[in-house]
């Protein structure tokens, strides 16, 4: 596992350096030619981290995740909910995930739940709205 | 004299004082959860710190730093889980202590260790700092340039495991801080014509995905579902007796020395100063076998020498640019957010601001006598009592409202996490963060300096390395660079 990890690993920045480098080379004069050195710099690394791996690399396993499944209820968690505070406005989708995240990686507890919820809620809304009175994005009801 | 009058009166006004108390007992607990870091805190606290006047916000930035550090302790002698890896190493004497019941007096003895080495770090830093600073005077842009990229190297290479991926993350740190406009020419680089890219990648949006992120998932894989109950967390009132302090005292100075020599050196953390002071305790003790069996020595040595890390990493972060260790990074990018650059220039610009904060550092480890008392602590004990997984949604939450308030964008989330997502990645494949961070910080002063560098040579590039500053600095950071190769050919040669 950490001997392809490593391959991958260094294969991908050693593309990154190189499109960068090229991307850099059609800019003018000095401004292109410091990113383009960096570019150059970064795919040589990727390029001896990947060789490494394929010379001395190991075989023994370095699993990505400690427990696959929650770390994929997190991630598409947090993206859905990055997808609807601008739908659904800060506070709306903040307390759906709020409520949603803990249940979906088992906790079943609804009244304390529901409990830390509203007060977190609250703390949030104290703080960044009354106190600091920062512009968060708009609840979908107040649209109406 | 009238500086001192002008830094007094800034950190003493209402605004700071108030910001390091509330941060300072913030910080406890955030310490005394594990899961929550003050990498993590810090991170979290930044975009709020926009608005706020500087020395506000650099005075919660050491009240979380200080406070986190002690708050660790918690949790290491409590239950054996360090709060902080910088605790690791009092959870050696700390457990077995509570194991017999002496809970409270290795919380006592923790607390005052904290406060003394973290007092001890700041008066180094209070000292040392200027003068270094004097020194810089002498820099020009090559000698700039040649700093960022020993800042960079010594970052690259002695953070983590493998010199390689260090240094390969130092390179797209400062490949990641080209994009945006060219501050020189005005050209518009890497940013595949979408406007929100003309400022650049903030730095303060990766770091909050950086820093933030893969520990909310770290704490959702653990999936804790009950947190402890209140008899796990009962601590017995306990007195520790002056004659035992007074014990102490050749331990917290060996240790206060530790701790600031590791803070100066760069990649080098409170973990490290921890050990160090631990082994040096054990080596000095007249009974080393005790060591690990509940010795209060050891508490002391161990919280003494973590929390004399803190404000030492600040002084080659604050007088050349080159962060001690993470936090310290990140206290860089939070004068960057004031429009103050790091490095050599800020001593000379704002010597009442970097003043102010080393008076907060100082102030706000002594402020851990106040709020670390026995009956704080007991307090900050009940926090693990919340399941971890109510955290895992909340951080999110808050990572999610402290980007969005720094530009209004909801761009800035989906880049905080895509950030977060490479930094999990990242960190299983032991390639490290603060390289990455570093380079942000960093490249943008780097590119500036070899430009000017340049400009004034007329184009000779012999001019950056023939300077006698520039030449010392460019040859350490060759050094550094070839460090790793040259030892392990040296290892290679001693196993033929």
């Amino acid at each position: 596992m950490e001997r392809r990890q490593d391959i991958v690993l260094g294969t991908v920045f050693a593309a990154l350096g190189i499109f960068a480098a090229v991307k850099a080379a059609a800019y003018s004069g000095a401004s292109g030619t410091y990113p383009m050195v960096l570019g150059l710099v970064l795919s040589g690394f990727g390029l001896l981290v990947a060789g490494r791996g394929v010379v001395r690399g190991r075989a023994e396993p370095r699993p990505l995740t400690n427990h696959t499944g929650r770390v994929f209820i997190t991630v598409a968690i947090g993206a859905v909910y990055l997808a609807i505070v601008p739908i659904l406005g800060f506070y709306t989708a903040s307390a759906l995930v709020v409520l949603a995240l803990p249940v979906a990686l088992g906790f079943r507890q609804p009244v304390l739940l529901a409990l830390a919820t509203a007060v977190f809620i609250g703390i949030v809304w104290a703080v960044f709205s009354i106190v600091l009175e920062k512009p968060l994005p708009t609840e979908f009801r107040q649209t109406f | 004299m009238d500086i001192v009058t002008q830094v007094l009166s800034g950190v003493f006004a209402l605004g700071p004082v108030a910001a390091m108390l509330g941060a300072s007992i913030l910080g406890v607990f955030i310490g005394a959860l594990p899961g929550l870091n003050p990498v993590m805190a810090i991170a979290l606290l930044l975009p709020l710190t926009y608005s706020m006047e500087p020395l506000v916000a650099l005075g919660m930035v050491a009240g979380i730093y200080n406070g986190s550090m002690y708050g660790g302790a918690i949790p290491a002698i409590l239950l054996r889980i360090p709060g902080t890896p910088a605790a690791i190493a009092t959870t050696f004497d700390g457990y077995p202590m509570a194991q017999r019941g002496e809970a409270a007096r290795a919380l006592k003895i923790a607390c005052w260790s904290s406060a003394l080495g973290g007092t001890a770090s700041a008066i180094a830093l209070m000292t040392i700092g200027p003068i270094l600073a004097r020194a810089t005077l002498a820099f020009g842009p090559a000698e700039y340039f040649w700093i960022a990229m020993f800042g960079m190297a010594s970052i690259g290479v002695l953070v983590g495991s493998d010199a390689a991926k260090g240094l390969m993350a130092a390179t797209l740190g400062l490949l990641l801080g080209t994009v945006g406009l060219d501050q020189l020419s005005g050209a518009a680089r890497f940013t595949f014509d979408q406007v929100w890219l003309l400022s650049g990648l903030d730095l303060i949006v990766i770091l909050v995905g950086l820093y933030a992120l893969p520990p909310v998932i770290a704490l959702a894989e653990s999936a804790d579902l009950k947190g402890l109950s209140a008899a796990q967390l009962k601590l017995e009132p306990a007195k520790v007796p002056w004659s035992e302090i007074r014990g102490f005292v050749p331990t917290w100075i060996r240790s206060s020395l530790i701790g600031i020599g590791v803070g100066i050196l760069p990649g080098a953390g409170g973990n490290i100063a921890a050990f160090l002071s631990y082994n040096a305790a054990k080596s000095a003790s007249d009974d080393p076998d005790s060591f690990g069996k509940g010795n209060p020595a050891g508490v002391a040595a161990a919280e003494c020498g973590n929390n004399a890390d803190n404000a030492a990493s600040m002084i080659p972060a604050l007088t050349l640019g080159i962060p001690g260790n993470v936090v310290a990074a990140l206290v860089l990018g939070a004068l960057l957010i004031h429009g103050l650059q790091p490095g050599p220039q800020l001593f000379h610009q704002n010597p009442s601001l970097v003043g102010g904060f080393m008076v907060q550092m100082l102030l706000t480890s002594l402020l851990i006598l106040a709020v670390g008392g026995a009956a704080a602590t007991k307090v900050f004990a009940q926090v693990q009592r919340l399941p971890g997984v109510l955290l895992v949604p909340t951080i999110l939450v808050l990572m999610a409202v402290g980007v969005y308030v720094i530009n209004g964008r909801i761009v800035d989330l989906w880049i905080m996490f895509a950030a977060g997502l490479a930094g999990y990645v990242f960190e299983k494949v032991n390639v490290p963060l603060a390289p990455i961070v570093l380079g942000l910080i960093l490249g943008p002063m780097a590119e500036q300096n070899v430009r000017r560098a340049l400009l004034i040579s007329r184009g000779d590039v012999t001019e950056l390395v023939t300077r006698p500053i520039s030449a010392v600095i460019a040859l350490a950071t060759l050094g550094l660079i070839l460090l790793p190769i040259l030892s392990a050919i040296s290892r290679r040669r001693r196993r033929a």
